[in-house]
């Protein structure tokens, strides 16, 4: 993971509608956006960034790009990922919601077999607080400090870091690996990456109901984690099925169990792994530091 | 979306996976034009599992009883389903019935073949012959046979049963599906294949990009328009009829932890509306505003509502244009409460709740309106819970 502020950072499908505004923030941030790639604008620039059609051509101009931040529309999302790939880019994140997820498994083999990092899609990104801004994440929700947040989601991530921010407790990172069924990172990558992470001293976990990502991240980090984890899920009471166009709900097949995805068998599985559930957000800060002590 | 098994079987058709001769019936007087020979079978088309059971599937023998039977089936309401149409189609006399499926695995991140050689509505009674393989790579026919080994086929049956997976896969990759599966596959004495039935699901988000499918779709959404939210708009759902407080939200997880909180503070949502985030990919997706408005006016609709709790979190756009077009929202209420008589027009009560810049200015302005504006998520939820239970008082 390369998550500096010196980092180089290209942008995909600038002119998109209101990604001009996000690119701003990025850049304010501190993001050291260096090209917006967007074919047949060449040779324009837009708030002093170099715009190029093709991303190898950003590539030839400025070596070698460590992120590539992909917000053209969902249908044209594999073919821009793809392209980052062909151009050296190991780091991938995909904004767009809507990517149909038979993209993501051909986007996926590609990336596993070029040990590609991709977060998305539908994920507002990666934020370091203070330090530099890969997405769309709410900045002012966030502050330095040493919890790292992993989520599915994205503005329950920013109401989780702004109580977080208000309990006095700063963040080392917030990522959203993405609310979809397919999505390019895993709870379990970002646990061993926070795992690693000398700024992290504990880890928010932030699940859903749907798929089944939370029980294997629970006995994940019941087998490997040393750092504290704190877990909290949302939807605990929703209707079977209805999760507002979250979709991570696929894993429900045939042969796989009546309970899988239901907040019930996640809640089994944290208890299990002895990890805390908050009850609600404003609970998370408390026992981040009962855990901490 | 699910497609019906006619439909399926269409497509099952155009990629060579052999179907029964099948005709569409779509009202019983079509049942004088059968071009397949007696005995026939009469298959209501409805989306809901069970249907067999639930008398949906009539074995006939002659044009009597088949429109009889026809016109029993037309009004006969599977789990609340009733059939637009109904499928005649060939008897089939199967020695064996074998399940096959192509589902999209969202653990593995792959697609995963399915199969078990006790299929019918067995199948789920014996789940330790349901045999799985990850489609790891690009797919290959090697994928199909490595499935057919661990069903334990044997000769022939490698060849050909493979030879239908590989054509469900290739529907499944053309089609953009979530779901293929043909259960049973009728088996005959000699070894033949035949598909009686097959489940189709496509998904969701791919449907745009192909116009057959959307027109699909399309027909489906006129048919079940009333309750349906547009897609465009946000994601509606019902939690609980009797509720009377609506979540309004911009984010499937911050909506869903918002019901939560209200449902363990005592309240009971009725439904929730995910408008969504800022960003949008194309000029024809309604502005956040304007999804922000049509959402408020359509909650407003629903009876039952009495309070509506409005969460948002982030800064696209300024909570500023927020508290205008909420202001505008409860300004308009209020004329048509004023024009007409009060037993028409209702107004639920509006509480919203932002966080972020500006947070100051938007509160004078909501509060020209009489609507509170909350900072905290856990104040929020403590007064649309008791505005919610006067209300539900006073009711």
């Amino acid at each position: 993971m390369k998550l500096t502020p010196e980092s180089k950072v290209v942008i995909q499908g600038y002119c998109e509608p209101l990604m001009a505004t996000h690119a701003a923030r990025m850049k304010v941030y501190g993001t050291n956006v260096i090209a917006a790639i967007s074919p047949g604008q060449s040779g324009e620039t837009f708030d002093e960034i170099p715009v190029f059609d093709l991303v190898e051509q950003a590539v030839a101009e400025f070596g070698v790009i460590d992120t590539t931040i992909i917000l053209v529309s969902p249908y044209q999302a594999l073919d821009a990922a793809l392209e980052a790939i062909a151009a050296g880019i190991r780091q991938i994140i995909i904004i767009p919601a809507g990517v149909p997820p038979l993209d993501m498994v051909h986007l996926l083999r590609k990336a596993e077999a070029t040990e590609t990092l991709v977060v998305g899609p539908n994920s507002p990104g990666i934020i370091v607080p203070g330090k530099i801004l890969l997405g769309t994440h709410a900045s002012e929700f966030y502050t330095p400090g040493s919890v790292g947040i992993v989520s599915r989601s994205s503005t329950l991530t920013y109401e989780i870091a702004s109580e977080l921010t208000k309990a006095g407790l700063g963040q080392s990172i917030g990522v959203s690996i993405g609310s979809d069924a397919i999505t390019g990172s895993s709870f379990l990558q970002w646990l061993q990456i926070l795992d690693e992470d000398d700024s992290t001293q504990a880890i928010v976990l932030v699940g859903e109901t749907g798929g089944n990502s939370e029980e294997t991240a629970a006995r994940y980090i019941a087998e490997t984690i040393d750092k504290p984890v704190i877990a909290y899920i949302a939807g605990r009471n929703a209707p079977p099925g209805k999760h507002w166009g979250h979709t991570g709900t696929l894993a429900a097949v045939v042969g796989r169990g009546v309970n899988i995805g239901t907040t019930q068998s996640k809640l089994t599985a944290f208890k299990e792994a002895k990890v805390p559930v908050a009850d609600r957000p404003s609970q998370i800060s408390s026992l981040v530091k009962k855990a901490l002590k | 979306m699910d497609v019906l098994e006619y439909q399926a079987k269409e497509w099952f058709r155009e990629m060579g996976i052999p179907v029964l001769p099948s005709q569409r019936i779509d009202r019983p007087s079509d049942i004088k034009r059968l071009k397949i020979p007696y005995p026939v079978v009469l298959k209501s088309q409805v989306r809901v599992g069970g249907r067999g059971r639930a008398g949906g599937v009539r074995f006939v023998t002659n044009t009597i009883d088949a429109i009889a039977a026809a016109q029993t089936i037309f009004h006969l309401s599977i789990l609340g389903e009733l059939p637009e149409v109904l499928l005649a189609e060939a008897k089939y006399d199967a020695d064996q019935e074998f399940y096959l499926a192509v589902v999209l695995d969202a653990a593995a991140h792959r697609p995963l073949l399915l199969g078990s050689v006790q299929g019918g509505i067995d199948v789920e009674s014996a789940p330790e012959l349901l045999q799985q393989v990850v489609v790891e790579q690009e797919f290959s026919p090697f994928y199909a046979r490595r499935l057919t080994i661990k069903m334990g086929l044997q000769g022939p049956l490698i060849q050909t049963v493979s030879g239908i997976i590989e054509k469900m896969y290739q529907l499944f990759v053309q089609k953009d599906l979530d779901l293929v599966e043909i259960n049973p596959l009728g088996v005959s004495s000699t070894g033949e294949l035949m598909a009686l039935d097959g489940k189709v699901t496509v998904n969701d988000r791919a449907i745009a990009r192909h116009p057959d499918v959307a027109a699909m779709a399309e027909k489906m959404a006129q048919r079940e328009k009333g309750r349906k939210y547009s897609l465009e708009l946000g994601t509606w759902d019902e939690v609980e009829p009797s509720g009377n407080i609506a979540v309004l939200g911009n984010g499937a997880g911050l909506v869903m932890a918002t019901m939560d909180l209200l449902t363990d503070a005592g309240s009971q949502p009725a439904s929730c509306l995910n408008i969504g985030h800022g960003r949008s990919w194309n000029s024809t997706t309604p502005s956040f505003k304007d999804r922000l408005q049509q959402g408020l006016e359509f909650l407003s609709e629903q009876k039952n509502i009495q309070v509506v709790l409005v969460n948002i979190l982030g800064t696209v756009p300024t909570p500023i244009e927020l508290a205008q077009v909420i202001v505008s929202f409860v300004q308009r209420r209020e004329r048509m409460t004023t024009n007409k008589s009060r037993t028409q027009t209702y107004s639920p009560r509006v509480i919203v709740r932002f966080a972020g810049a500006d947070f100051d200015s938007a509160k004078e302005q909501l509060a020209t309106v009489q609507v509170p504006l909350v900072n905290s998520l856990d104040e929020a939820i403590a007064q649309a819970s008791r505005l919610a239970k006067s209300s539900g008082r006073r009711r």
